[in-house]
């Protein structure tokens, strides 16, 4: 199980006299398990490759091969639902649903596979403990701290179960302390479950936590090391 | 969970709802009200007059309908009238003989219709008997008594006891005459009515015409209904098998095709005040609708990133939307009712409009009627056009891809 990219390409702006190329030819390979942190300043295109690896955005040209499929070629419906069962997503600004408590937010990703509702429940919890949230489980996220919100995001992400975890800065809003215990977390949770993170970043302490860093700068791969 | 997440989204901006909610509620209570106020007014209208004009069925010769001439007298009433006696749901019937005269007191006179009535038959028929206001309905003793309207009494300047001279062309179309004594004075909800109509006994009328038979034959049915003469159909067309060719025989509605047209206008009526009213409803409900999904922009993009499906996300919004017209329309339609039913009890005083009403026989106080059936049309009205008021801001959504709905700054 792996994620394949091949001559990914990602132009914003294509038609007019000044495109931006976001990514650039990229040919990558992350295999199942792995916990990758993906870096470069500020425009070099890593939320790009985030969002086409996790099928959120169309790339403009290349392949995304997903354990053999090419979700690029996927239709709408067909994508939402490879999504929905494979892939998990933390972003920066947290992104839960304000008007649900903490365990409804894990709660209604699971319900959108259609898992009966005890099922939900009992998962949802098992996993707001393990990120630390048990005794938070009905809070609304305007009534949690920012490293609680991102616990939470973390539960919602690996509610579905998915294999793959793609992150996009998640560690940005958070204090020292937050984002040490979420990184816990998180390695935790890719060890003992196998669970494959992908991090965007710019922060050192998330880079030194990573098995294997991807270097981007202006759309390119400029470096890729194990650690 | 859709529709948890549905009402709570539609909760997060109190204020916006609850300023949209209030305007339907008001809005709602308004027409509902209105729609009450036309329905009493027409529904007053027209039991009114089959109370006291057209009771539900009548029947006339042929040609009387036409030319009222004094011998055109029903033929064989008395057939009708065995027959009336049969059927369940004949209440009473009144056979009139009527002829257009005039009356004359010793300051002036007027042209009228003189209604020679069987004293009890006629008061079980229409309320005439109740409604005098001073003396007393016709006596079966004495000679030559009269009812006049309190209107009539005014113009001719007559009181209880007052002598008028009624005339009009006998059968011989000689002019005939008799002087007559004011027993009683009416007064009816229909001052045009009050205006050409004086009642005598039947008896007298026919001593003086020459001639015995009824014109008019008036039959009072055992219907509440003044919305459909359906029972009236029924009954006019037994009458129609047992009676001759040369009598006519027509339904409330057929004898004054206004009232029909005042029912079959009232529900268009009222489908127009409602229809403005939802018009500018559901303007208001897509401007909150756009806003209220149009700031969440960037929260749909993450439901479509996390695995939504695009059909959920629109019933989502759907949800929202029909939430916000099932929640706006059951407001409105509770006040409504509380509304409606104290206005029952109270009624409405129609104060200086009542003199103009009065000549289309509405009392002077109304009383809203507004039917189950409106107020279940209502509400289904007011939520599909609530639903349909969503469509637009939720294809806005549905067009846009996540990464580029999570994009949005808003």
């Amino acid at each position: 199980m792996s994620i394949q990219t091949t001559q990914l390409r990602k132009t914003y702006n294509q038609d007019t006299d000044f495109p931006v190329h976001a990514v650039k030819q990229l040919d990558l390979n992350i295999e199942q398990g792995e916990f990758v942190a993906v870096m470069g300043p500020s425009g070099s295109g890593k939320t790009t490759l985030l969002n086409m690896i996790g099928g959120i955005d169309i790339p403009s040209a290349g392949t995304v091969v997903i354990d053999g499929i090419d979700i690029c070629s996927l239709k709408d419906q067909a994508l939402i639902a490879f999504r929905r069962d494979n892939i998990g997503f933390i972003f920066q600004d947290y992104s839960l649903l304000p008007v649900l408590t903490a365990l409804e937010n894990v709660e209604f990703v699971m319900q959108l596979q259609g898992h009966s509702e005890k099922e939900c429940r009992e998962r949802a919890i098992a996993l707001l403990n393990q990120v630390g949230l048990g005794d938070q489980l009905h809070k609304i996220p305007s009534k949690l701290s920012g490293g609680q919100q991102q616990r939470v995001a973390v539960a919602r992400a690996l509610a579905p179960s998915p294999r793959f975890v793609m992150a996009d800065e998640p560690t940005a809003n958070l204090d020292a302390k937050s984002t040490a215990e979420l990184l816990d977390i998180m390695q935790q949770l890719n060890e003992k479950e196998g669970t494959t993170f992908i991090f965007s970043t710019h922060d050192p302490r998330v880079i030194k936590r990573a098995r294997r860093v991807i270097v981007f700068e202006d759309g390119q791969l400029t470096e890729d090391r194990v650690q | 969970m859709l529709i948890k997440l549905a009402w709570r989204n539609l909760w997060r901006n109190k204020l916006r709802t609850s300023i949209m909610l209030s305007a339907m509620a008001f809005g709602l209570i308004g027409v509902v009200t209105m729609i009450g106020f036309m329905n009493g007014m027409y529904g007053n209208m027209i039991d009114n007059a089959i109370s006291w004009q057209t009771s539900h069925v009548q029947v006339h010769h042929q040609g009387f309908v036409d030319n009222p001439e004094i011998n055109l007298t029903i033929v064989e009433p008395e057939r009708i009238t065995a027959d009336l006696a049969k059927m369940s749901e004949v209440i009473a019937w009144s056979e009139r003989f009527i002829v257009d005269g005039m009356v004359a007191s010793a300051r002036s006179s007027r042209g009228v219709r003189i209604n020679g009535v069987d004293i009890d038959a006629e008061a079980r028929v229409t309320p005439i008997a109740t409604s005098v206001k001073a003396g007393s309905w016709l006596p079966s003793e004495g000679r030559h008594p009269v009812v006049v309207s309190s209107k009539t009494a005014q113009r001719l300047r007559l009181k209880l006891g007052s002598k008028v001279v009624i005339t009009f062309s006998d059968a011989d179309k000689d002019v005939t005459g008799a002087a007559f004594r004011v027993s009683g004075i009416f007064s009816t909800p229909s001052t045009s009515f009050d205006d050409g109509n004086i009642y005598v006994r039947r008896s007298d009328l026919m001593a003086m015409a020459g001639i015995e038979g009824s014109h008019e034959i008036a039959v009072l049915l055992d219907d509440s209904n003044s919305m459909s003469n359906a029972l009236a159909i029924m009954v006019r067309d037994k009458i129609r098998l047992i009676t001759s060719n040369e009598n006519s025989v027509r339904d409330w509605q057929q004898i004054q095709p206004m009232l029909a047209s005042i029912i079959a206008q009232m529900g268009p009526s009222n489908a127009i005040l409602l229809g403005i009213f939802v018009s500018a409803m559901g303007f208001g409900v897509v401007n909150i609708m756009l806003m209220s999904v149009f700031e969440r922009t960037r929260e749909f993009g993450v439901l479509m990133a996390v695995g939504m499906q695009k059909h959920k996300v629109f019933a989502l919004i759907i949800f929202e939307t029909s939430l916000l017209g099932v929640t706006g329309a059951t407001l409105g339609l509770v006040s409504s009712l509380a509304l409606v039913e104290l206005l029952q009890i109270t009624g409405i005083p129609l104060g200086n409009m009542a003199e103009g009403l009065g000549a289309f026989g509405v009392d002077t106080t109304l009383y809203p009627q507004v039917a189950a059936s409106e107020y279940r049309y209502i509400f289904i009205t007011v939520v599909l056009v609530c639903v349909l008021a969503a469509l637009y801001p939720a294809r806005q959504i549905l067009k846009q891809r996540p990464v580029d709905a999570m994009a949005e700054k808003h």
